[in-house]
């Protein structure tokens, strides 16, 4: 199952209202992004937890995306200790790589406690994103994603196309690995055991029969929603409706409310940490 | 009760390519019939079929001479999604048209496009969910249903529809037995209690032999013929020659024929219970004889 693909439940995230939902999504993805204190950006992540709990979410997803940032957050560590300097709190000092002699890159080699948290928060703030998107994703379907935007007024094709792209993406995903497999299947190893190069080129083979295949499946839903009289006429009837209850715009309120204190806070305590 | 479809010299070649795929049709279907198109594989059944609501050429681009004239409409120079009103056509890949989240939500769809009042939505969905025996499945998402119940689901969707003529492209492909006497049960009852006009492509000569009013034969994107199932099941020389499999007591009769007995073409059964008589009948003979 892929991290966008709708996860059945019948939680308070699954019912709430898709537009404050879809609001607040935007919303908490800005605050994410302005937000730079270590300690808020914390509060932040573990209040995302807390939401997944709510909506009963896999929490192995959050361990999947956290493996995969850990490695990026290494590297950016290691790439800042090594051609910047800034900072005045050393932790590892290693011998330059590139001597003094060379203008601008050359003579560092020291690990500042600063590189390091800068590599944390920048992870942290990842993460963070990559988790605010599924809350969203998997606990609304792709017909409450359109109503929603229809009834935030946009135009009912563009928000079936958008929705409907949207849902390619796990199905891409999906195609990808029964590809994989069954190449895997006819003896072809070099996902696996294979060098560098084997592997790469193994990837590129991988890409056109995807890019046909993702190019015929899109072409198919086209034809199956046309052909189900989709574009008929100017406007659509609906067979839910959308109903803005008190306790949507109670939990809208209060999540805007928090994003303004988490700001605040944020101003306050400054810097990286 | 009038011509619903008419193709007038209609051929069609698929972009790039040079052979026609359909070549010069001429025929006329009418209003509450229902007809089967047979012809092996890569006759043209399933191109014929995107032909009446113009997604062939609309989406595929490619050539096209003469016209299919649908509700007296022309399918090629209209658009797909005004035809879709007239005609509902369900694709022969069930995994291709199925692209919402949720099987309520996939009949929902058609209807929606209509704009038909809430009320009247609910009360179809619940209807075509029904027909196609999907009660349990409403909030199950498309791609995690097995085969036959994502064939149904896809019917279930245009179904909902309710449009004046259906065009099935191996519907039951996927279906167990049961599955397959469903379907083409419903579809008998769409034509008998709408007056629907269905075209199903297919390969089940048994239920051809018990449901359809014609059979039309593609053979390399020609019409080779169209007729009841009576005179198209017992001319076992055309069938051979197209590749269509008769029913299996049709098979019998030509079989028997061959082994020595004096069955007469016009009394090959196509269902079991005119088989019972045929064989009766030689039995009774036989004993006579003796
Ligand atoms: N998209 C396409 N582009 C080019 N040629 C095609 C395309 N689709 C089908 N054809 C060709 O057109 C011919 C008729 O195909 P069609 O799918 O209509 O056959 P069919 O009778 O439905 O066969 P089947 O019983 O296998 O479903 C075949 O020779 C096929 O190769
Ligand atoms: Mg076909």
């Amino acid at each position: 199952m892929s991290i966008l693909d709708y996860h059945y439940g019948d939680s308070y995230v699954h019912r709430m209202d898709p537009r404050v939902k879809m609001i607040l999504l935007v919303l908490l993805t800005i605050v994410v992004f302005i937000i730079s204190n270590f300690y808020v950006l914390v509060t932040m992540f573990a209040l995302v937890l807390l939401v997944w709990k709510t909506a009963k979410l896999p929490m192995k997803n959050i361990v999947r995306y956290m493996k995969f940032l850990l490695s990026l957050v290494a590297f950016l560590i290691v790439l800042q200790g090594l051609f910047f300097s800034s900072g005045d709190n050393p932790v590892i000092l290693m011998h330059p790589i590139i001597p003094d002699v060379v203008p601008v890159i050359g003579g560092h080699g020291t690990i500042y406690l600063d590189g390091i948290l800068f590599g944390l928060v920048l992870g942290l703030r990842l993460l963070t994103l990559v988790c605010i998107m599924p809350i969203f994703t998997m606990t609304t379907t792709i017909s409450e994603t359109a109503l929603g935007l229809v009834k935030l007024g946009m135009n009912y094709k563009y928000a079936y196309m958008t929705t409907t792209a949207l849902n390619l993406i796990p199905t891409l995903q999906e195609e990808t690995k029964m590809i994989m497999d069954a190449q895997k299947m006819r003896g072809f190893k070099a996902f696996e055991t294979g060098k560098l190069m084997e592997k790469l080129r193994a990837y590129v083979t991988l890409v056109v029969p995807l890019v046909v295949g993702s190019m015929r499946r899109a072409q198919l839903m086209g034809v199956a929603m046309e052909g189900r009289a989709f574009g008929a006429m100017k406007t659509r009837t609906y067979r839910e409706d959308l109903n803005l209850r008190t306790r949507d715009i109670v939990c809208g309120v209060f999540v805007m409310l928090l994003c303004i204190g988490v700001v605040y806070f944020n101003i306050r305590l400054g810097g990286w940490y | 009760m009038g011509t619903i479809i008419e193709a007038k010299e209609f051929s069609y070649s698929y972009p790039r390519r040079d052979n026609q795929v359909l070549k010069n049709l001429n025929f006329k279907v009418e209003e509450g019939e229902f007809i089967a198109i047979m012809g092996r594989n890569g006759a043209g059944k399933s191109t014929l079929t995107q032909a009446f609501n113009g997604v062939i050429p609309h989406l595929h681009g490619g050539t096209i001479w003469g016209n299919i004239l649908v509700d007296g409409v022309c399918s090629q120079e209209t658009e797909i999604t005004e035809m879709a009103q007239k005609v509902g056509v369900v694709l022969e890949d069930p995994e291709a048209q199925l692209f919402t989240t949720r099987v309520d939500d996939e009949m929902a769809f058609g209807i929606e496009n209509l704009c038909l009042p809430r009320e009247e939505i609910i009360e179809r969905i619940k209807w075509a969910t029904k027909v196609v025996r999907l009660e349990g499945f409403w909030d199950r998402e498309p791609t995690a249903l097995s085969g036959g119940q994502k064939q149904r689901c896809a019917i279930a969707a245009t179904l909902a529809m309710k449009p004046k003529i259906m065009v099935l492209d191996e519907p039951t492909s996927q279906l167990d037995p049961i599955g397959t006497f469903e379907v083409f049960d419903v579809i008998k009852s769409l034509k008998e209690e709408y007056g629907m006009t269905v075209m199903v492509a297919t390969h089940k000569s048994e239920h051809i032999a018990e449901y359809a009013d014609r059979i039309m034969v593609l053979e390399a994107g020609e019409i080779v013929a169209f007729d009841t199932p009576q005179v198209i099941f017992r001319n076992s020389e055309l069938l051979s020659h197209v590749a269509v499999r008769p029913p299996q007591v049709s098979a019998l009769a030509a079989y028997l024929n061959s082994m020595g007995q004096n069955i007469k073409r016009s009394d090959y059964p196509l269902l079991i219970e005119e088989a019972e008589v045929v064989i009766r009948n030689l039995i009774g003979g036989a004993s006579n004889g003796q």
